[in-house]
């Protein structure tokens, strides 16, 4: 099968490659922080083959990172670090050997491009000529990276450091600087910092228990994932690990999934698909482009005082009447049950419609390894094996009403290099509602003859690809950042971006030939023209520049009060109810036909 | 007569689903008779009690409180004259889609059939429908006594003789299946009708390449389903949307707040760190642009690539070929039939209308018996994806389940299905989510109609069928429960204390288990020796930059009495706290968590719990809550007797002392029974 990229001339451009986390609904209590600690030895720069070297490599991931956070979390600290440079450049310059290229800090436009500066030929040559590459001290470099963190006046809530290097004895076997380094990792270590290993190819391998197995922190489980994965030599890998660690990963809710009375097990609820929108523009002031706050004020029209939010009620207006809650009221009527997951029971994997979509699904996963993680594993093997699904109903929070989950069971998956790729839990996909689902009419047309079919199928199989969920890039979302950061770094112009999502219809003609014009001539009759416009209703009268407008429909008052009275305003039209809106002084707020309709009652039953 | 209740609900149900539905009233067995039939003796007893008109709650009010069980008798085929008659007047000069007429009786009153012909084919002639809503099945007939083992009177009995006749011939074959028994009813009706949306239609092109195209046109098929109208906001007192104003000012973000004028304000954005100015006709004019909608393939993939979870979006599309386009419905068929051979479907990119974001989903077939189509959902975009790795379940000795515990989850997924084989083969969905009308509606609808109509009542209970709609069927629940009993047994479960992010301090100061003693006791060393000898430098007080860091080093130092080093800390602390700002709270809690981790070290526990004592009784008077409620978070509470042996508090007095006032026990929970190993720390020291 042709891969995406075929499509697409040039292999996928990972540069600037980026993901978002937006839309993130936890209550946040501190920053998250990220250090790059940069081995950088000789060894680091030399490329194998046509590779990229290490150092390349560590830095395209680094950009990508930075992009990423930019996007998607621009609230997080990164820095970067290198070690076993020639110069250094530390505060007070107490470190030999360390140099912080960044301090823990937002990263902003200058920073990427100082990354990009560090990228390629050039790159290396830039780095050679800035820092060096000398002795190897990576105690001090942790040392140094631990009052990164202690300098920062916020409140962290997680911290990280990751070690990219492709040496395996940093200290080539002096046992003093390798016992100071391990000292100071645990010292790290203990203030709560998560350092992980991104070692890259080494000639001959990379044996992590020489020396690195006690630098980093042990994976989460006993599992030992993570520690026995091979060595990254491909800038993809590195950057799919870099990338499944460099978040924290945040539960949107941890919840009792109860099975049944007095059988309830703690789960996490995770977002692992969600769509990233563009931020919201903030507002700037037009002086200093500082931005400012704004303030939302209540206040009486009348008495000009200000209000409390409990100086208010909440109003909805059926039939003509106003119906009154408290705030509170508004509330608990969304009340059902306390938050949770509650099981029903379990349906075959067929009963489970594709069409049942409302949004991203959630993951679920089980929050307490020991004793209760056995259940759910049990489960959810037995779920996977027999093949079928668990419904449940889900109240996220207090007052969330009950959402319906159908638990699709997910059996771990890792790749050649032991990477996960698909995490073990369940997926919980929201079921629609009898009102969610809209009845359509549809008629009955003529199907397709075995030989018509047969054609398309020889086109399907011409314009077949393998389809990656982390293939596209969204074009608005890039374009938009491009802007930002040409407009940021003062370029002339921001940098293209490929739009992944245009079909590529040279290619496709390419490859289909004379394959489209056969399906033509089996399918269509010959004047028939599948690209033109269907009966365009609206021409005539745009042509006649629009002065046959409908005359005016001038209801008088008695009509319209007849109207108001029997509660059929309903039936006219929203032009109709606009003039008399006009006609009779109403002023509405909306265009929308019920609230022209509740102003007009409003106005005529004074 | 016993109709009150469905009538109101029938009305109450069109007063929500907002449609423009006209309904009247005729009430018959009434005291009075008004009606523009009665004549001498003729049509007696029968009231028109409301014309045609779109329900409001006036008529839910009249409904339930002027309309009272009257004493007289009345002829039902008089009454559904008198209906027709209402019906033909009204709507003389009026669109209608559809008349009907909604009988509610216990037909047990003497009719004259004599012009029953005549009724039947009026009724015909003007395409008026019928429904019955009877107190027994319609089925039962004469024979067996219904209802109660009360037999049918004999007028009954000639009542459903003519209810049958009417309604069959009106509609040889389903008629009966309109009527109804008043059980029925009361299930129907008091379920609100949901708002019905005319389907909008989105013609397009579906496009392959540059030379094959189909006409096509989509419908929105599933999605999330919102009420009509929202909440607006009104004064308490007078109920007035127009004695409240919202009113947003923009201020600089200094120390007087200076307020600035919206005119002087731009627009920009963040790119991390910066801030860029980006005004909306530069981003217009910059912006990624669409050139109108678009249906368009990119290729075609294996099914089993794309995964059901990683659907986005909020809503489902079904395609079809446009209704009157034979050709485009043969070419969309001989599409939908070849991914369905081939298990493939489309991947496209979809763009709603010109300027509208670009989309890239995936196009399924869709073969029904009564029609084809295909489905279209997006899928995600590279930047909406999060690759959380999660700790591996499966390939952990740990939790190998042993046989026992298969087979009680075996027969708890056996009790629990819900779909069920009957007799006959035919399978039986128990519990469809899709027939379930949202709750959340149903609910408010229902509060609505009460507060409307009980102005001054508070909100009435959960509707009892909608809480049993949501439970597991009484049927399954019932069979799993002995499955249940021995899930227990074999999976013993403890009741997690939901874990908050309690990390902080345990993590920060490693009393925890996880490593033996002896190496804790040698980093500590190593600390020392490190931080006296090049970083800190000479400290002889508490400073007020690093409060937490001097506090450490003064206590290693031992240059000071335990004492006055915390004196200075707690000197420290309330300088912070003095300025009420967020910042200074952030900075207090590091020097709390270092206090209280240096006085179990030190084994002195009294500085720092009368000091924290004397801290909480004083946070109602500075008005210091929120950074009460950040100790909370953290855990940091009183030092327990487990830990240093001079404590006068128990664990239980620690973890009161943090909830007295608050409820939120669960967070202080873990931290405090997990304390074992500083005991042995101290007995080495």
């Amino acid at each position: 099968m042709a891969q995406w990229n075929d499509y697409h001339h040039e292999d996928e451009d990972v540069d600037g490659e980026e993901r978002d986390e937006s839309g993130v609904d936890y209550k946040s209590t501190g920053r998250d922080s990220l250090v790059f600690l940069v081995d950088a030895s000789k060894e680091m720069f030399k490329g194998e083959d046509e590779e990229p070297s290490p150092f390349d490599m560590t830095m395209q991931c680094v950009r990508s990172v930075y992009t990423s956070k930019i996007i998607s979390s621009d609230k997080d600290l990164v820095a970067l670090v290198f070690y076993g440079t020639e110069q250094s450049k530390n505060p007070r310059n107490s470190f030999k050997h360390v140099y912080i290229y960044h301090d823990l800090d937002l990263p902003g436009a200058r920073r990427v491009q100082d990354v990009d500066g560090l990228r390629g030929e050039k790159g290396a040559q830039v780095a050679g000529e800035t820092m060096g590459s000398g002795n190897t001290n990576l105690g001090e470099a942790l040392w140094c990276c631990s009052n990164l963190y202690s300098d920062i006046k916020l409140r962290l809530s997680h911290k990280r450091l990751m070690i990219f290097t492709c040496r395996d004895t940093p200290h080539g076997g002096d046992s003093e600087r390798d016992r100071q380094a391990r000292t100071k990792a645990s010292d790290l270590k203990e203030t709560g910092v998560v350092i992980d290993l991104m070692h890259l190819m080494k000639p001959g391998g990379f044996d992590v228990s020489l020396f690195f197995c006690d630098v980093v922190s042990p994976p989460e489980d006993e599992a030992e994932l993570g520690l026995q994965m091979e060595p990254c030599g491909k800038l993809e890998d590195l950057q799919k690990r870099v990338r499944a660690k460099e978040m924290k990963k945040r539960s949107v809710a941890s919840l009792n999934l109860c099975l049944g009375e007095g059988m309830n097990v703690a789960v996490g609820v995770y977002i692992t698909a969600l769509q990233a929108r563009k931020p919201n523009a903030i507002k700037l002031y037009r002086d200093n482009n500082e931005p400012v706050r704004t303030k939302t004020r209540l206040y009486h029209t009348q008495t000009g005082s200000l209000l409390l939010p409990s100086d208010t009620k909440r109003v909805q207006v059926y039939a003509g009447r106003q119906i009154v809650m408290e705030k509170d009221e508004v509330d608990v009527i969304k009340k059902f049950s306390d938050p949770g997951l509650e099981l029903i029971g379990f349906k075959p994997m067929e009963r489970l419609k594709l069409h049942h979509h409302l949004r991203s699904a959630v993951f679920i996963y089980p929050e307490e390894e020991m004793v209760t993680g056995v259940s759910i594993l049990t489960l959810l093997r037995r779920c996977s094996v027999r093949n079928v699904f668990a419904l449940c109903k889900y109240t996220r929070i207090r007052n969330s009403p009950p959402r319906f989950l159908a638990l699709v069971p997910q059996k771990e998956e890792v790749d050649d290099g032991q990477a996960q790729i698909a995490a073990p839990g369940f997926h919980g996909i929201f079921l629609p509602y009898a009102d969610d689902i809209r009845t359509l009419d549809t008629t009955q047309l003529p199907t397709a003859s075995e030989s018509q079919v047969d054609k398309m199928k020889e086109i399907v199989h011409k314009l077949r690809f393998k389809y990656r969920s982390d293939a596209f890039e969204n074009p608005v979302l890039q374009q938009h950042y491009r802007n930002l950061e040409a407009l940021a770094l003062d370029l002339m112009a921001p940098e293209h971006i490929e739009d992944l999502t245009m079909p590529n219809v040279n290619m496709m003609d390419q490859r289909l030939g004379s394959l489209a014009q056969e399906f033509r001539d089996l399918v269509y009759p010959a004047d028939y023209n599948p690209e033109g416009k269907t009966a365009p209703k609206r021409k005539p009268a745009e042509a006649a520049g629009g002065t046959e407008k409908k005359p005016k429909v001038e209801m008088s008052e008695d009509e319209l009060r007849g109207h108001v009275q029997k509660g059929n305003l309903g039936k006219l039209t929203v032009p109709v109810l606009k003039d008399a809106c006009k006609q009779f002084g109403v002023k509405v707020t909306g265009t929308k036909k019920q609230e022209l309709i509740d102003a007009l009652t409003a106005q005529l039953t004074k | 007569m016993c109709f009150e209740k469905e009538t109101r609900e029938e009305a109450s149900n069109q007063v929500f689903a907002e449609n423009k539905d006209e309904l009247g009233l005729v009430l018959f067995g009434s005291d009075i008779t008004k009606n523009n039939l009665a004549k001498d003796d003729q049509y007696q007893n029968i009231s028109v009690h409301r014309q045609l008109m779109i329900p409001n709650f006036e008529l839910l009010e009249e409904i339930q409180n002027d309309v009272h069980p009257g004493s007289q008798q009345a002829d039902w085929l008089d009454a559904l004259v008198v209906c027709m008659d209402l019906l033909q007047n009204e709507t003389l000069g009026k669109k209608y889609e559809r008349l009907n007429i909604v009988m509610l009786t216990d037909l047990n009153t003497p009719s004259s059939p004599d012009q029953l012909d005549i009724i039947i084919g009026n009724l015909k002639r003007a395409g008026i429908t019928l429904q019955f809503f009877l107190p027994f099945p319609v089925d039962g007939g004469g024979s067996n006594p219904p209802h109660g083992g009360k037999a049918l009177s004999r007028e009954q009995q000639q009542g459903l003789e003519m209810t049958k006749q009417v309604m069959m011939s009106l509609d040889e074959e389903d008629g009966l299946e309109e009527v109804y028994t008043f059980s029925d009813a009361i299930e129907k009706l008091s379920v609100f009708k949901r708002v019905e949306k005319r389907p909008m239609a989105w013609p397009c092109t579906l496009t392959i390449g540059s030379s094959l195209a189909i006409k096509i046109v989509g419908y929105k098929a599933v999605c999330e389903e919102r009420p009509r109208k929202s909440w607006s906001v009104v004064d308490a007192q007078t109920h007035q949307k127009d004695d409240i104003k919202r009113d947003v000012v923009y201020c600089l973000n200094d120390d007087e707040e200076t307020e600035v004028q919206k005119d002087d304000t731009i627009q920009g954005y963040r790119y991390g760190s910066d801030i860029v100015p980006f005004s909306k006709v530069d981003q217009d004019q910059m912006k990624y642009k669409t050139d109108g909608k678009s249906f368009a393939v990119l290729g075609f993939t294996k099914q089993s690539m794309i995964n059901r979870h990683q659907f986005v979006g909020t809503q489902v599309l079904k395609v079809f070929a446009p209704k009157d386009d034979e050709h485009a419905g043969v070419a969309l068929s001989g599409l939908i039939r070849a991914l369905d051979d081939l298990k493939m479907v489309a991947v496209v990119r979809y763009v709603y209308a010109r300027n509208g974001n670009p989309q890239v989903g995936a196009a399924f077939p869709c073969i029904k018996e009564k029609y084809e189509c295909l489905v279209y959902v997006q899928l995600p975009f590279m930047e909406d994806l999060r690759q959380y790795s999660f700790p591996s379940l499966e390939n952990n000795k740990k939790y190998t389940p042993s046989e026992d515990q298969l087979s009680a989850v075996d027969s708890l997924i056996d009790s629990m299905m819900l779909v069920e084989e009957d007799k006959d083969g035919v399978k039986k969905d128990l519990f469809k989510v899709n027939h379930i009308p949202n709750p959340q509606y149903q609910r408010l609808f229902q509060c609505l109609h009460h507060r409307a109509v009980n102005p001054s009542a508070p909100l009435p209970p959960m509707d009892p069928w909608l809480t049993t709609a949501l439970q597991r069927p009484l049927a399954v629940a019932t069979r799993c429960q002995a499955p249940l009993e021995t899930l227990k047994k074999k999976f013993p479960l403890k009741e997690v204390v939901k874990k908050k992010e309690l990390k902080t301090s345990k993590e920060l100061f490693g009393n925890s288990t996880e490593e033996p003693d002896a190496k804790k006791a040698k980093v500590d060393e190593e600390e020392d020796f490190n931080l006296a000898d090049i970083t800190e430098g000479s400290i002889t007080q508490v400073g007020s930059v690093d409060p937490a860091r001097d506090f450490r080093t003064l206590i290693r130092q031992k240059s000071l009495p335990f004492g006055e080093v915390c004196q200075q800390l707690t000197g420290r602390i309330e300088q912070l706290l003095g300025n009420k700002n967020m910042n200074y709270y952030i900075k207090c809690i590091p020097c709390i968590q270092t206090f209280r981790e240096q006085s179990v070290q030190v084994g002195n526990a009294d500085h720092y719990n009368s000091y924290i004592q004397s801290l909480k009784t004083s946070i109602p008077v500075r008005g210091l809550q929120e950074f009460w409620d950040m100790l909370v978070q953290d855990a940091l509470t009183l030092i327990n007797k487990d830990e240093v042996d001079g404590s006068t508090f128990s664990s239980h007095d620690a973890k009161q002392f943090l909830t007295a006032g608050e409820k939120k026990e669960e967070l202080v929970a873990a931290v405090v029974d997990d304390t074992g190993d500083v005991d042995d720390l101290l007995d080495m020291m």
